[in-house]
């Protein structure tokens, strides 16, 4: 008992903190910073309930980002549809795409799930490309101009700072992990669990299959295409790369693979990982810490060579990270960190 | 007529490089059970080592695939014994994870190498075209690279139904466990059976860099193409994969001819997605484990 009050008290103290960041801290780098680990935490968590409790591996799911991303951008850039308005229509959208999906994928298992997963993505991008007219094709839709946010009359914030991204994107990320811990301890969540930890034992039991995949299906669609709109209003632009690609899905199923799957914190722990890592590699960082130390000089050939190159590196370090936690810690983070935390009991007892 | 005939002629002959590239694929698959994500970047790999002899020893695409298919075998057996064997047991997703990172690695270790710039590869027959008559013409390239596929395809077949490491490699695909209580060294079939696959990967990648742009991201559309291809013909089958990759061929170009450039994809991801839900054990198939 005492121990669930400390970690909501811990929890509360966390998120107390991150509401007050903004008002000492205006760094807008920081922020950005800040907004760039909600996304990924959110991106991470809706999958995690999809994959990591109804154990249901899709590799397709930039289709629900994307799907969010440009319903939201494409009824601001031509209809004027502010897209706190939008951003429903792209639910609504998502959730009938996320149904159609599911009808198909979900008679297939295993690799066959996975391979159908892609191709609905794929069939996706290739559709945002060719369809010019809808979506402007490979040129991507470039939307920066945020109607101002009234409520009555009231301008609250007209988005000139990063301020409210930063609480659009805390709130979001608060929503995302809220509606995991209910998932986690509910029925639902024993159902997901069941079906995941044996498909056909869950049947014989009378959970309905096809029901309760296609719930966790359409509760992990949904929060991430509010992920992929906030993700546009954001950066203000889409493109099918970006925001369909095969590598979104890659990276969004990364987050929880590396933090755990299953596990409440793990994409938010796999996020404070890949997030900071791939923002330093991107912005030379690392090199410019190895020239201060005085590992490599500057103007030797390494330096300059990893001056030059590092930058683009950020996605060789994913794959490499990927492949040292598939090995060594098959369950994630949060798996090593439990495992630690058991094997030191023992050690104690 | 002339145009019907045109683009079946060509939809047979790049269908002939994607039967090499699914044949990859699905003997990784039926020995291993492993989904190889990294299947199209080996491909790449291949390209770029082609490009690399081209260059440097000045040694036609054509040619150079003697060298580069044992490279590349050799290749692909390392990654076998070194990262595949260590996840056999483990769950599928993170094999598909593991495979998918291996591919992230290679295609962005070339990015640092090469950078990101399009090559092409130019050689003196790279844009020019036999008459076979009735107004129809055949690209040379693209009739070089199906002679020699057809060919490798034929010594494959004689390697897996003839020799003793052929049978043994059918049999370790159809039953792991019978195979290894009948004294073979699973273990070393999985090596052959991963370096085969990335071997005719990276030839099918020498035999397109004649008409093909080489980057480092090329990978992932043939990643795609091998799958669509293999479950297709039936996973694990390669007689399947065979016919699968002409299907897929004779597909993309009638649809580029008939429909538009831009959406065979489209059309070739659709008919996979029906394949998939109406004969998921594909044409060749038997069974679905």
């Amino acid at each position: 008992m005492d121990k669930t009050i400390l970690k909501a008290i811990a929890i509360l103290a966390v998120l107390g903190g991150l509401l007050a960041i903004p008002r000492f801290v205006d760094s807008p780098y920081a922020l950005h910073m800040m907004i760039l680990l909600f996304m990924s935490v959110m991106m991470g968590q809706s999958w995690n309930i999809l994959g990591g409790y109804a154990g249901q591996h899709s590799v397709g799911h930039a289709a629900y980002f994307g799907v969010g991303a440009y319903t939201t951008m494409m009824l601001m850039h031509t209809k004027q549809i502010a897209p706190w308005i939008g951003v429903w229509a792209g639910i609504a959208l998502v959730v009938v795409v996320a149904l159609i999906i599911g009808s198909i994928c979900f008679r297939l298992r295993g690799p066959y799930f996975v391979l159908a997963s892609i191709a609905v993505a794929e069939i996706l991008r290739l559709s945002a490309i060719n369809l010019t007219t809808l979506t402007n094709g490979a040129e991507g839709i470039l939307a920066t101009e945020l109607p101002p946010f009234k409520v009555g009359g009231a301008i609250i914030t007209d988005f000139a700072t990063k301020v409210p991204f930063y609480y659009i994107g805390l709130f979001l990320v608060v929503l995302t992990v809220g509606v995991t811990y209910l998932v986690q301890h509910s029925k639902l969540g024993y159902f997901f669990q069941a079906i995941r930890e044996d498909q056909d034992a869950a049947h014989s039991l009378g959970i309905s299959i096809s029901l309760y995949k296609n719930i966790a299906l359409v509760l992990s669609a949904v929060l991430t295409s509010l992920a992929g709109s906030f993700y546009g209003i954001y950066v203000g632009f889409v493109d099918p790369p970006t925001v369909l690609g095969l590598d979104v899905s890659v990276q969004i199923m990364l987050i929880c693979i590396i933090g755990g799957m299953g596990t409440l914190w793990g994409p938010v722990l796999g996020s404070l990982v890949l997030v900071p890592l791939s923002e330093a590699l991107r912005s030379n960082m690392i090199t410019e810490a190895l020239v201060k130390i005085g590992l490599v000089s500057p103007e030797s050939k390494i330096g300059i060579f990893l001056k030059e190159n590092l930058s683009h590196a950020h996605v060789l370090l994913y794959g490499i990270l990927v492949v040292v936690v598939i090995l060594f810690m098959p369950d994630g983070l949060m798996g090593f960190i439990k495992k630690l935390a058991k094997r030191r009991k023992q050690e104690a007892v | 007529m002339a145009v019907f005939m045109q683009s079946l002629i060509s939809g047979i002959l790049i269908g002939g490089v994607y039967a090499l590239i699914g044949i990859g694929l699905t003997l990784i698959f039926g020995v291993m059970r492993v989904i190889n994500f990294a299947h199209g970047d080996i491909l790449m790999v291949g390209m770029y080592l082609t490009y690399i002899i081209f260059t440097m020893l000045g040694i036609d695409p054509f040619v150079s695939v003697l060298i580069t298919f044992p490279l590349m075998f050799l290749f692909g057996g390392f990654l076998q014994k070194v990262f595949i064997n260590r996840v056999l047991n483990a769950l599928a997703q993170n094999q598909i994870l593991l495979t998918i990172g291996l591919g992230l690695i290679m295609s962005n270790t070339v990015m640092l190498i090469f950078t990101s710039d399009y090559k092409i590869l130019t050689t003196s027959y790279s844009s020019s075209t036999i008459q076979v008559g009735g107004g129809v013409s055949v690209s040379t390239p693209l009739l070089i690279s199906f002679l020699i596929t057809s060919a490798i395809t034929a010594a494959l077949y004689w390697f897996l139904l003839k020799t003793d490491t052929g049978q043994a490699i059918r049999a370790t695909a159809q039953d792991r466990d019978a195979a290894q209580l009948m004294g073979i060294n699973v273990k070393r079939m999985s090596i052959i059976a991963f370096g085969l696959g990335a071997a005719l990967a990276g030839t099918a990648g020498a035999l397109i860099s004649p008409t093909y742009y080489i980057f480092p991201q090329v990978g992932g559309v043939f990643t795609l193409k091998a799958f669509v291809i293999t479950v297709l013909g039936g996973m694990g089958s390669v007689v399947g994969a065979t016919l699968g990759g002409i299907l897929i061929g004779v597909t993309e170009s009638m649809s580029a001819v008939y429909v538009s450039s831009g959406w065979k994809d489209v059309i070739v991801f659709v008919l996979f997605l029906l394949v998939l839900l109406f004969k998921p054990s594909g044409l060749m198939g038997k069974s679905r484990t």
